[in-house]
């Protein structure tokens, strides 16, 4: 009898999702080089964070599932700015996994057919997870929706679009506009070590009048659960921030699963023609404007902001140019690993053990990680493939190379045949210790209700559901309505994001885009 | 000895870089060495009895065997160099005061003076500009000469010189930049990124030669940026980097 739980159609779907994930993992990494840096030890810290993530999501995920199923964390956070709609979930929790996995079926340490349940568990929480919070849009990933990421229903594409100020180049909200665009980019890569996973794009979605929409997110900018900026980020006022951008003359042709856009003719400033800020987190109903009383408000507010941050980036560089090279180590690692912790968050299970310590069975392969070793290892996972697992027959030819290659080993078929039973399904279901070099953390969160401890975050976090996960109008999407936009319970689903728009306050769920153009314009 | 499940492989290659496979060649050894002497079967060995065997103590004797025969890894963060200088090699040049360093890329193309400037190599261009930025060449390759840049401030008209595509080292300093040539990266690195959301003019994966501080140069950044299909399809897409004739 098999030693197995999976069925045929579990491997089916998890041996699809790694060579989807695998091809998408080249083309991604074509287009970019191995990010190396003369700050941080980044390569090195990467494959750092991907074996902790071998080791630990299959656990920390299960732990998860019991409190609240990936569906429903997906309707919790569906109106709001989370790291959970980005990169971090788009690209980084499968294929971190799975570079991990893949890294240590090199080693010889497992095979490919080693911790097959975790490996579908994890790839199948992912596609649970990724249909639900991107229900609007259809697709599992932008790669699916062709490069594409119109995750926002109408409701609050609509809210935007109404209430974003005009700016134009040479005016100071234009000028402010930029001047933050670029502050919050910068600080947003130093507090994630060198990556991007602290910010992200998505869109476009169609304002009409050749202008079109991309909004920009911003993550863990203030005092929460980075070790790192304990103490320093105080003085920013709000965690996450959502800038939306209204582009003339310039089609986002390209929005990929890291959050990066390309467009055509290429984006210049210049065409930046709209902008409007928000904030939100696992705590709000929706997107709060910040600063959008009035022109002027937001001109200021950004500016304000734009400088905070500029003295925040100054002040976190010195305390990192003071950091060991473990500390970066950790720093970058935890960056990685931890970028799906907000499933715990939302959840209400968060325990910083969990997400902020390197398994020792992780650790253990730390003194290999040189910076010489983490780049070339890193590189060969990505585009040359060049390690023996990657290698196929002769006549492959890989999506984006022609190369006779894959990305990532599937799980042989023959797990579920009685005589080919002997492998070990899991990990296991506890966490190992765990080992970290920084300072122990400052227990204060920022949130949009105030400055909380982390178990007093998790019982808020458990307390509350937003009205739109209400059994009302959970399953309420842009499909119901088309055909039910007059009843009292569209103006019920529409009311969440009006409620605190300058421009559409109470005008319900029949507008279409003219009218709201026609409303922003009164 | 023991075999592993993939030392039968129809298509391995061994064609991994040459750090990569000594450790993962070392840590094959150790796992079989450790499987025979646990004496049982995979299934009960892996994620169980192998952390009896394949123990940080064990790894760390295979690092230590490959700087023990000489072997020097290659520094990419300054850190890593300053901490284990007997197992990295140095960064040339990573020194803002050095007034003779220069890039030497091998695939930098140059020309011969002609009106008044001589190209000194190539880069991918970020984002394109009204005009060329000209300025005053700058070498910024480490922590310390970022932090003389934030104590001293960063002299007018810099074109910063940098090896590193990423974000966070010239952080704290890059709005001070009139134009950057970056060594490294693409167009879509976090250097690139950052350098469009600044405005600030910048090439990357730039091959030079004979750039060194002081000297003024020109950055061709009025030509087309570098896309996203260029880099897919391998088709060279840069834009030129001048050195100018000194005024003396």
């Amino acid at each position: 009898m098999a030693a197995t739980k999976l069925s045929y159609a579990d491997l089916l779907q998890t041996n699809n999702i790694m060579r989807c994930q695998g091809e998408e993992t080249l083309f991604l990494g074509i287009t970019r080089t191995v990010q190396e840096s003369k700050f941080f030890p980044v390569s090195a810290y990467v494959m750092l964070g991907y074996l902790n993530a071998f080791y630990r999501y299959p656990a920390l995920l299960r732990k998860v599932e019991a409190a609240m199923p990936p569906e429903e964390i997906a309707d919790r956070i569906r109106n709001t700015n989370s790291k959970l709609k980005s990169m971090g979930t788009n690209w980084c929790m499968p294929n971190f996994y799975l570079l991990g996995r893949e890294m240590l079926i090199n080693m010889g340490v497992i095979r490919p057919q080693d911790a097959a349940e975790d490996v579908a568990y994890v790839l199948d929480f992912w596609r649970r997870y990724q249909l639900a919070w991107r229900r609007d849009d259809g697709h599992l990933t932008n790669l699916e929706g062709g490069h594409r990421s119109q995750v926002l229903p109408e409701r609050q594409v609509q809210v935007m679009h109404a209430d974003m100020f005009d700016c134009a180049e040479g005016d100071e909200l234009h000028e402010a506009a930029i001047n933050f665009t670029a502050a919050i980019s910068q600080y947003a890569v130093l507090i994630a070590c060198e990556s991007r996973v602290c910010m992200t794009n998505h869109g476009p979605y169609n304002l009409g009048e050749d202008r079109e929409l991309l909004v920009r997110e911003f993550f863990d900018l203030g005092q929460g659960d980075l070790p790192w900026l304990d103490d320093i980020a105080d003085e920013l006022p709000f965690s996450r921030l959502t800038l939306a951008t209204g582009v003339k003359d310039t089609h986002f042709y390209i929005v990929d699963d890291w959050g990066s856009y390309e467009a055509k003719p290429e984006y210049k400033a210049e065409n930046l023609v709209t902008v409007g800020l928000y904030t939100s987190d696992d705590l709000s109903e929706t997107h709060i404007p910040v600063g959008m009383g009035s022109r002027e408000e937001l001109t200021q507010t950004l500016n304000d902001y734009a400088q905070k941050l500029k003295d925040v980036t100054t002040k976190l560089w010195e305390r990192l140019a003071g950091y060991q090279r473990e500390q970066l180590m950790d720093a970058g690692a935890f960056t990685y690993f931890a970028i799906i912790r907000d499933f715990a968050h939302v959840a209400g299970v968060y325990d910083q053990e969990d997400w902020f310590t390197i398994d020792e069975r992780a650790d253990r392969f730390r003194v290999l990680l040189n910076d010489e070793y983490g780049n070339e290892i890193l590189g060969a996972l990505f585009v040359p493939l060049s390690l023996n697992s990657h290698q196929q027959n002769e006549y492959q030819m890989m999506r984006h190379s022609g190369m006779p290659k894959r990305t990532y080993s599937p799980i042989p078929y023959t797990v579920l045949q009685a005589e080919d039973d002997d492998y070990v399904a899991s990990v296991g279901p506890d966490l190992s210790p765990g080992v970290t070099y920084l300072p122990e953390k400052v227990d204060r969160y920022w949130t949009t209700r105030g400055t909380m401890t982390a178990d007093e975050l998790n019982q808020a976090t458990r307390d509350f559901t937003p009205r739109l996960a209400g059994e009302d109008l959970r399953y309420l999407d842009d499909a119901w309505v088309k055909y039910n936009f007059d009843t009292p319970l569209a103006a019920s689903l529409y009311e969440i994001d009006q409620e605190q728009s300058r421009v559409l306050a109470g005008k319900g769920a029949g507008l279409r885009r003219d009218d709201v153009e026609r409303l922003r314009s009164e | 000895m023991v075999k592993l499940y993939t030392d039968t492989d129809k298509f391995e290659s061994h064609e991994g870089p040459v750090v990569v496979e000594a450790f993962h060649s070392a840590l094959k050894d150790l796992v079989r060495s450790s499987l025979d002497k646990a004496g049982v079967s995979w299934k009960e060995f892996v994620f169980s009895k192998e952390y009896e065997f394949i123990t940080p103590e064990a790894i760390a004797a295979i690092e230590q065997s490959v700087v023990e025969s000489g072997y020097r890894y290659q520094t990419s963060a300054v850190i890593s160099f300053i901490e284990r200088p007997e197992a990295y090699s140095p960064i040339a040049g990573a020194d803002a005061t050095s007034d003779t360093f220069s890039f030497e890329h091998a695939d930098a193309v140059t020309s011969e003076l002609e009106d008044g400037r001589a190209q000194v190599g190539q880069g991918d261009n970020v984002a394109t500009y009204a005009k060329n930025v000209i300025g005053t060449a700058r070498y910024y390759r480490s922590i310390d000469d970022v932090m003389t840049g934030l104590r001293e401030g960063v002299p007018a008209n810099t074109v910063a010189i940098i090896d590193d595509s990423g974000g966070t080292l010239t952080a704290p300093i890059i709005e001070q930049f009139t134009g950057i040539v970056c060594a490294g990266g693409t167009v879509r690195s976090h250097l690139g990124i950052l350098t469009r959301e600044y405005g600030i003019p910048c090439v990357m994966n730039s091959k030079i030669s004979g750039v060194v501080n002081g000297d003024t140069v020109e950055v061709g950044v009025s030509g087309a940026a570098k896309t996203t299909e260029a880099y897919q399809q391998g088709r060279e897409m840069a834009v030129p980097v001048w050195k100018h004739a000194s005024a003396s």
